[in-house]
């Protein structure tokens, strides 16, 4: 739908649309409690001393939030831990089978990973007062568990130095074309969560001769959505058929040859939740840690600094970005792609041999 | 006070007996040769004593403690022996001094009575100036001396030697021999000597034992040995002998080369092969015919003629074809070629046993 | 003295040790793939392996893989050995510092860096292609994302071992060989074709093996180059299969023929080996003479740094060049001089400091311990101690059948389930790293120990000293210098290790290696430029350590 009154309700609507199933589902009557940061939970993150983060926010950006958190909060060190959001998952499995409890707060870019780990009991319930006060409830678990910390697009992208903007793909159907063959690069659905979205949902919206015909492009295989855009900027290929927004926008904004294509069919779309264990091993700064996630200070900084975009209601769209109410977008649905994640790994590898 | 005996020892590797039945009395305070070529087994008889080598079957016995057998073997650490090895075995690490105050420091003495022993006992064998010096840096003499000093100063119930003069040049060797004996006389140990040179033997032993192909052909004084030798092995090995083969006549006579010829020593059984034994230069050369009796009287001719300098050695062919070698002083010079005939003297000409 | 001898109790305790090590990782993976996940005995996971497509395509690439590395190396390894060992080319001592620089770059770091080299559009290299020749953006002269160019980045640090080998043969063989050739008349070339080349052959022979089961076994070069090229080798294959669900049956099912191939082919070499009489029979032997080149020294040195220009010069450049330039791809100017990328390693990068403290542990402890096992295992092999020292000699030696990832696959079986479960602990990377580190560390040792005259210690032992206490006083003192070696031999080895850490790790036990390749996943080239050249230092400053150990010369080099 191209054209919509950018209205608050609008954004929340289009958002909203957009976090669907992973958000559906209460299991008890009401969420917990909404927690504040109180100088008791600073005292109690202080004497833990260290919260462990799995995500697969790229580095640069996942360390400025952690330099953020250790800043304002001395004596509680943050160590990040980041893989593509499939590999994360993996880990986290590995790790927990063996009665490992390595992991304090984790960041998926596949909302499917939220559900599982919610019907394993592995979370924890914890509202931060921020999560409670300014996020809608199609944004949040209905039992506290987790919430979407970010909003995540997969656009397409391409290199300005060996592009025209007027030869610049507008669609998925345009990379089809023979011009670009060879010229492609993309992440991998295997150890990315943004791209097991993104593929789930075009194979829904579009459909999976899609991707049979993308194959007999040459595509350049990359493993995480945050590669593309890098890739994009050294120059390697000319065109990426999907790749994370916010890491696009840092390239260009620190002067990268790369600009985003948001594609006619509709841009795929993943909420990004972030949620606490229940087996922390420090409980406390976990929630210290999630709390400051979800402060305007921290959101303001992903969106400032890290190029993201947030679902704060407080936080305003930086300028000079296509507002989220103005893209078309394609719906998420993380119960569907929890179901159907191994199948999707097993076809993608079929068709595309790695 | 303690005896060593061998009783009944074997060593079998795979099929072959490298020590086949071996049983030896040796009285403390002796010291005992063993003397053979190489590849007899004295070697190994001498490892089997130091607990290096397990021994198959038979057993050894010190004083009245079974020290090896072929169920258990005591190690050799425990045995209070020392050893001195053909290749000295000095530690190239550690200095003389340190080489000889190994076995002390082991039993942990004080640090001044070490030094006092060792002090005592480098003076004794004149090694006092080079206490500070490593192993490279000696001569083979030297390095020799070192090596006794280290095996004498824990004062040992038995000791081994295993061919410990072999690297010496002539001369060294003649001077360490007594140095052995006189050095064996002081302390009053059981001695095992380990050697292939029969002089050496002679010289040092109380007792001989010649060994042959894992077993021990005759034990016994060196005057013994040499006078009597009761086999061709031990005739040919110990004084040069010559042997001659034939069929006994009776008790007391043999024929050698169609004569006869008598000879003293053991019986002879008539009819039987016999061989008896005559020293080289035991055996007269005539030029002429003699007169009369022809009684161990062979005709013979010359096949070679050596000069010595202090002797003559002759190649002398019998009527049989055997070869003896004769030694006489140097003024006749009988050309090869020539005929002569040999004197035997009766008691020179010994009945072997085997 | 008489006190309970402790000597050989300690010794059958560490040959217990040894069997557990290494029999138990193989027979979890032998059980593991012959059963289903209900846990009934099958045949069905190699027949799945069999028939998928997906499993037979990485195994024959593999093979194709392994054998162009290995024919690649062999091509240009023996003429340097040849030039090196039995010419007088010049810088000679250079080029083999130049090899073992070679030897001791960790082939992934090697593969990123040549990422930067010869990406089709990127790549330094084929910008200057462009640059130079005018040619269209489109164009390139390299592309590294294909299977010749992993061959290529196989090979550059797959060769080293092939050179090794047949540099050491021809520089034990004695000049009056070739003196004897050339009285009876025959010309230099002659007497190279039909002397000295038969004679290398068992070297040669054994290098190829070695390179091709090198290549074959290697994780990181093919995980980095081969995803993007658009296929799988049997090691990427294998690691896939632990994407979530994990599929552990078909991953050991996966393993079994990789670790069947490597035996079959060490069973080969020694029997290639040891059928002829290749040793040097004869009295005593002259120093090898070296073959005169005249004008053509300078052709060849020119030639041997044209290839040692691939696995050193370049990619050492380009990590130097990415470490300090704002994009990795461009070359550093004053413009876009910066040093964030080491800022942002040390300063903001939070796991830096856990993978240096973990690489470090990991380091001195695999060190030492396997050096000590090493020790202790040659002691009773070359003397002798216990009746089934064969058997011992054999399982320490072993490990060098099983590849990286295989191990890693068979470890993970085994720690990941009670009673020992040490899966999260630096216990099972250390169990890792000093198995692989063993046998060529045991090697090193048992010719040293060959060195040692028994009698030193049979000396010692009937002065009254134990066993162990002899070889702590006698033996350990006397090969210090062997020992220092090894010692440092497998802090190197352990500081590039990747195949089997990727399978073992977690956040809390992650090395060097391990955080390299994650940051490839996301594309941080500029960090991985700085984290690959602080390995490199660390690495040369042991092996500087080593070749200042007096008589210490060429490094044998095994085992990655």
């Amino acid at each position: 739908m191209p054209d919509q009154n950018i209205s608050r309700r609008t954004l929340l609507r289009a958002s909203g649309i957009a976090a669907m199933s992973a958000f559906a589902s209460p299991i008890r009557a009401a969420a917990p409690e909404p927690t504040a940061v109180t100088p008791a939970l600073i005292e109690a993150a202080r004497k833990e001393g260290k919260v462990v983060y799995y995500t697969p926010i790229d580095l640069p950006v996942a360390e400025l939030i952690a330099k953020a958190f250790e800043a304002k909060y001395p004596g509680v060190s943050v160590r990040v831990e980041r893989t593509g959001a499939e590999r994360v998952f993996q880990r986290i499995s590995q790790e927990y089978a063996s009665n490992i409890h390595a992991v304090d707060v984790v960041n998926s870019s596949d909302a499917a990973h939220f559900i599982i780990w919610k019907r394993d009991g592995l979370l924890a319930p914890f509202v931060p007062e921020d999560v409670a006060r300014h996020y809608a409830a199609e944004q949040k678990d209905p039992d506290g568990m987790f919430a979407a910390f970010r909003a995540n697009l997969s656009v397409i992208g391409y290199n300005t130095r060996l592009v025209k903007a007027e030869d610049a793909p507008k669609s998925f159907a345009d990379l089809l074309d023979p011009k670009w063959t060879g010229k492609i690069v993309k992440g991998h659905p295997g150890y990315s969560g943004t791209i097991m979205t993104a593929t789930y949902e075009i194979s829904r919206d579009i459909g999976w001769d899609f991707f049979e015909k993308l194959a007999k492009q040459r595509v350049m295989q990359v493993q995480s959505a945050a590669d593309p855009p890098k890739k994009l900027g050294l120059g390697e290929r000319a065109v990426m058929a999907d790749g994370n927004e916010y890491v696009l926008f840092q390239v260009k904004e620190s002067g990268g040859p790369v600009e985003a294509v948001y594609p006619g069919e509709g841009t795929p779309l993943s909420l990004s939740p972030n949620g606490l264990f229940k087996a922390a091993p420090n409980p406390n700064a976990a929630r210290l840690f999630q709390c400051f996630c979800f402060s305007p200070e921290c959101q303001e900084l992903m969106v400032n600094r890290g190029a993201m975009r947030s679902l704060h209601a407080q936080i305003k769209e930086k300028p000079g970005r296509r507002p989220l109410g103005e893209i078309k977008l394609m719906k998420e649905d993380a119960a569907a792609v929890e179901r159907l994640s191994e199948e999707i790994k097993a076809r993608y590898t079929k068709i595309f041999r790695v | 006070m303690a005896s060593v005996e061998l009783r009944n020892l074997t060593k079998r590797y795979e099929k072959t007996a490298v020590v086949d039945d071996v049983s030896l009395r040796i009285e403390h305070g002796l010291l005992v040769c063993l003397l053979g070529p190489s590849g007899c087994g004295k070697t190994t008889t001498l490892r089997l004593i130091a607990g290096f080598v397990e021994p198959t079957a038979g057993e050894i016995v010190v004083g009245d403690r079974v020290l090896s057998s072929a169920r258990r073997t005591l190690a050799p650490e425990a045995r209070k022996m020392s050893m001195i090895f053909q290749s000295y075995a000095l530690w190239p690490h550690m200095t003389v001094a340190d080489n000889v105050a190994y076995g002390l420091t082991l039993r942990k003495l004080p640090r001044e009575e070490i030094a006092k022993r060792v002090s005592a006992i480098l003076t004794t064998t004149k090694l006092a100036d080079l206490a500070a010096r490593y192993p490279g840096e000696l001569s083979g003499g030297q390095q020799q001396r070192v090596a006794l000093a280290r095996a004498l100063i824990v004062e040992p119930e038995t000791l081994l030697l295993d061919e410990p003069l072999s690297n010496l040049d002539a001369n060294l060797r003649e001077e360490m021999r007594f140095e052995v004996r006189r050095l064996h006389d002081a302390y009053r140990y059981t001695t095992v000597y380990v050697t292939h040179d029969q002089s050496e033997a002679m010289t040092t032993a109380d007792l001989i034992a010649v060994m042959n192909a894992g077993k021990i052909e005759q034990v016994g004084a060196p005057e013994d040995i040499y006078a009597r030798p009761r086999s061709e092995f031990v005739a040919r090995f110990i004084g040069s002998s010559n042997v001659l083969k034939g069929k006994a006549l009776d008790a007391g006579h043999i024929t050698v080369a169609g004569i006869a010829v008598s000879c003293t020593g053991a019986g002879l059984a008539a009819g039987r092969d016999a061989a008896i034994s005559i020293r080289q230069h035991e055996i007269h050369i005539d030029r002429a015919e003699p007169a009369g009796d022809r009684h161990n009287v062979l005709p013979a001719v010359v096949a070679r003629n050596v000069f010595l300098g202090h002797s003559r050695d002759y190649m002398i062919e019998i009527g049989d074809g055997a070869q003896l070698r004769v030694v006489t002083s140097p003024e006749e010079d009988i050309v090869p070629g020539s005929k002569v005939w040999l004197r035997l003297p009766a008691q020179r000409c010994r009945v072997l046993e085997s | 003295m008489g006190a309970f001898d402790v000597s050989l109790p300690i010794l059958l305790g560490f040959s217990a040790a040894l069997c557990l090590l290494i029999l138990l990782p193989l027979s979890w993976l032998v059980y593991y793939s012959v059963h289903d996940r209900t846990g009934g005995l099958t045949v069905a996971n190699f027949v799945a392996l069999a028939t998928d497509p997906t499993f037979l395509d990485p195994l024959v690439t593999t093979v194709i893989l392994a054998l162009s590395s290995a024919v690649i190396c062999c091509a240009v390894a023996a003429p340097m050995g040849w030039l090196v060992a039995r010419t007088d080319m010049p810088l000679r001592r250079t080029v083999r510092a130049l090899v073992t620089a070679s030897f001791v770059t960790p082939p992934f770091l090697g593969a990123v860096a040549w990422e930067l080299l010869a990406a089709p559009n990127s790549g330094l290299l084929n910008k200057l292609f462009r640059a130079v020749t005018g040619a269209e953006p489109d164009e390139h002269l390299f592309d590294i994302y294909t299977l010749p160019g992993l061959i290529f980045v196989i090979s550059c640090y797959t060769f080293p071992y092939v050179f090794v080998l047949v540099a050491n043969a021809l520089d034990r063989m004695p000049g009056d060989l070739e003196d004897a050739s050339s009285i009876l008349g025959a010309s230099a070339w002659t007497t190279a074709r039909r002397v000295t080349v038969p004679l290398a052959m068992p070297a040669l022979l054994a290098g190829a093996l070695v390179a091709f089961l090198q290549a074959m076994t290697l994780f990181g070069s093919p995980a980095i180059l081969a995803l993007p090229a658009g296929f799988h080798t049997m090691t990427t294959k294998i690691w896939s299969l632990f994407q979530y669900p994990p599929k552990l049956e078909l991953a050991a099912a996966a393993s079994l023929p990789l670790l069947l191939l490597t035996v079959a082919l060490l069973r080969a070499q020694a029997v290639i080996l040891g059928r002829r009489g290749y040793s040097i029979v004869g009295g005593r032997q002259g120093d090898p003479r070296r073959v005169a080149l005249g004008k053509w020294k300078w052709v060849a040195l020119a030639a041997t740094f044209l290839v040692l220009l691939n696995p050193v010069f370049l990619p050492y450049g380009a990590l130097l060049n990415a470490a300090f330039s704002r994009v990795p791809s461009e070359f550093v100017s004053f413009e876009n001089l910066t040093l964030h990328n080491i800022a942002f390693v040390f300063f903001e990068l939070s796991s830096t400091g856990v993978a240096f403290r973990n690489t470090l542990i990991l380091c001195t402890g695999a060190a030492t311990i396997g050096t000590v096992t090493a020790v202790v295992i040659a002691y009773i092999t070359s003397r002798k101690v216990i009746a089934w020292h064969q058997a011992l000699g054999f399982l320490a030696t072993a490990p060098v059948a099983v590849p990286g990832i295989v191990l890693g696959v068979g470890l993970f079986l085994t720690y990941t389930r009670p009673p020992f479960v040490l899966y999260g602990t630096l216990w099972i990377l250390l169990i890792a790293f000093v198995t692989i580190a063993l046998p060529a560390a045991y090697q090193q040792l048992q010719s040293a120990f060959r060195v040692v005259n028994p009698d030193l210690e049979e000396a010692s032992r009937i002065l009254g000293a134990t066993r162990l206490g002899t070889l702590g006083r006698i033996t350990a003192p006397l090969l210090r210098t062997s020992v220092i070696a090894t010692w440092c031999f497998i802090f190197i080895g352990v500081i590039r290790e990747l195949s089997a850490a990727i399978m073992l790790f977690t956040s809390d036990t992650k090395v060097i290696s391990v955080l390299i390749f994650d940051l490839n996943e996301s594309g941080d080239l500029g960090a991985i430029a700085v984290l690959g050249i602080i390995m490199l230092v660390f690495t040369f400053a042991v092996v500087v350590l080593i070749n200042r150990i007096p008589g210490f010369g060429a490094m044998r080099l095994r085992n990655n």
